[in-house]
């Protein structure tokens, strides 16, 4: 098994931009003109939790969505246990677990448990197994009573924790979550985060890349900080040597030197 | 490959469940193919003429030639619906990017949501051919069922490329695809749906024979209507058969390219 769960490896992806009218029928075959990610390398190593912090436009979801198969990279390399997003996108969809920050994406008609059955299987985990595993996590989720219930009469908080539970229904070696306590409660992201720390990192030693503009969270979970700006990754490390290397005392102000944003700038895009 | 059939029942398993938590359209669907039965009936006794009788089969009534012809259309509905609904729903409920980061590549999971709707359009053809066969004579007892399969199965292999090609345009350009309109208009005149290809202008026979709908049902009226076993529809068959392998190979590679400009242009799941 390679050292590192994620290797990204000066990666960039330009989108083209909207076209629209006539001219929307040439979209798909649009020149990418529009810079989301700018040459961007660093490593995730086996069993570490990244938090990607930055504001709106970052580029933290396209990098994730690289990584989780979803976009193709421009230039450079995005790399999951070894394999390339681009090149062996099955592979690397075997190895992790994606939990979107929006369109959480479940059919509406169905039971949540129909709906994480049906996803499970999709990941060829087998009757028993799956059965054991919804058991587990929907306890440890508390999720047991929404099971039996279609997915419309839930509250976007159990969607979400839902969501997240399917993300970590076939056990994945890395992790993708993109504002994973986005709609939750202050009890839930507690809650969450707690269970993150424990369960999959420090028992299963999954492998996280986060992305969050809430800064206690990525201080609970965070073993580094890679910083984002525009497609550029300003800074990665730990969020004590972020603070020591840009003289702040908190994470906050350390963001707020680094990108030039003030701090309140994070607060208005975390979650109340 | 064991796999791959697993996966598509997963999908027809999913479809179930959600039509089973809508009760009453199945039993409306029943009752509106009695009416459906019940109008070609009259309109072929209306329309019944010694013109017509020629230009028919022989021994086919028009009311059997013409229910066949609409019931067996409903393939080609399916076909060129089928996937393109999956594909809306997929992206209207924000289920496709959660199916395109599981196991199961985005070909696979159309192939297994259109099984539902091709089952459903299967049971539309037994009830409507079941009422004309209880009420109104329908010479179902003169059916080749092996012959009926085999077309069938032909059938829904050729069509299926079609939808294919469909949905490749729908995630391409993000909206209804007009040439999937104007090949249903088309076939509809030249395809032999409610008339014979024979009574058609030269040119428009011509095209009528680059479209597979006119073999489906050439071969589909042989096999229900004139108990013609496999020797007697192999033309017809093997041509469904030729359409199938072209299409349905060109119309993955459509689609997959299709899929790889959406990741690269970022529109996957635009709507």
């Amino acid at each position: 098994m390679p050292d590192f769960a994620i290797t990204i490896d000066r990666l960039e992806k330009s989108f083209p931009r909207a076209l629209s009218g006539w001219r929307a029928l040439l979209q798909p075959f649009a020149a990418p003109t529009l810079e989301a990610l700018r040459g961007i390398s660093f490593q995730v190593k086996t069993g570490e939790a990244v938090a990607l912090l930055g504001t709106n436009g970052a580029g933290k979801s396209t990098l994730l969505r690289i990584l989780a198969t979803l976009l193709l990279p421009t230039r450079g390399r995005a790399l999951v246990v070894g394999h390339d997003s681009a090149r062996e996108p099955a592979a690397v969809r075997r190895q992790l677990g994606y939990h979107a920050g929006s369109d959480l994406g479940f059919y509406a008609r169905l039971t949540a448990e129909e709906n994480l059955r049906f996803f499970g299987q999709l990941n060829h985990l087998s009757g028993s197994y799956l059965r054991l595993r919804i058991a587990t996590l929907s306890e440890q989720f508390e999720l047991g009573a929404a099971l039996g219930n279609q997915v419309r009469t839930l509250s976007s908080g159990t969607i979400q924790r839902l969501s997240l539970l399917r993300a970590l229904l076939h056990e994945p070696k890395v992790l993708l979550l993109d504002e994973p306590t986005r709609s939750l409660d202050a009890l839930a992201a507690s809650d969450f985060r707690k269970f993150l720390k424990a369960e999959v990192l420090q028992r299963q030693g999954t492998s996280l890349l986060f992305a969050s503009h809430t800064l206690s969270e990525i201080e609970l979970l965070a073993d580094r900080v890679a910083i984002l700006k525009t497609g550029n990754l300003l800074a990665i490390d730990t969020p004590a040597a972020l603070k020591s290397a840009s003289g702040a005392s908190t994470l906050e102000e350390a963001f707020s030197r680094l990108t030039g944003h003030s701090a309140h700038f994070l607060q208005e895009l975390a979650p109340s | 490959m064991m796999g791959v059939i697993r996966d598509l029942l997963v999908f027809f398993q999913r479809d179930v469940r959600i039509a089973s938590s809508y009760r009453s359209p199945f039993v409306l669907e029943l009752v509106e193919a009695l009416f459906g039965a019940a109008m070609f009936y009259y309109v072929a006794r209306f329309v019944d003429s010694p013109e017509l009788r020629q230009a028919l089969p022989q021994g086919t009534s028009y009311f059997a030639y013409s229910l066949v012809g609409f019931v067996f259309f409903d393939y080609l509905h399916a076909a060129l619906d089928s996937f393109d609904r999956t594909l809306e729903e997929a992206r209207d409920t924000g289920t496709l990017e959660p199916l395109l980061v599981t196991q199961v590549s985005l070909p696979v999971a159309l192939i297994g949501s259109s099984i539902y709707p091709f089952v459903l359009t299967t049971l539309r053809v037994a009830v409507y051919l079941g009422w004309g066969s209880a009420l109104f004579d329908f010479p179902l007892r003169q059916a080749n069922w092996l012959s009926v399969l085999l077309v069938l199965a032909a059938t829904m292999l050729s069509f299926a490329g079609l939808g294919i090609f469909s949905s490749a345009f729908l995630l391409l350009f993000k909206r209804g695809n007009p040439s999937k309109w104007f090949f249903l208009g088309v076939s509809s005149v030249v395809g032999g749906m409610l008339f014979p290809v024979s009574v058609l202008p030269s040119w428009l026979q011509i095209i009528a024979h680059l479209n597979p709908v006119t073999y489906a049902l050439d071969a589909m009226r042989g096999a229900l209507l004139g108990r013609a076993n496999l020797s007697a529809i192999a033309q017809p068959l093997l041509i469904l058969f030729l359409f199938a392998v072209l299409l349905l190979p060109t119309s993955i590679l459509a689609f997959s390219w299709a899929l790889r400009r959406t990741k690269i242009t970022g529109t996957l799941s635009h709507r």
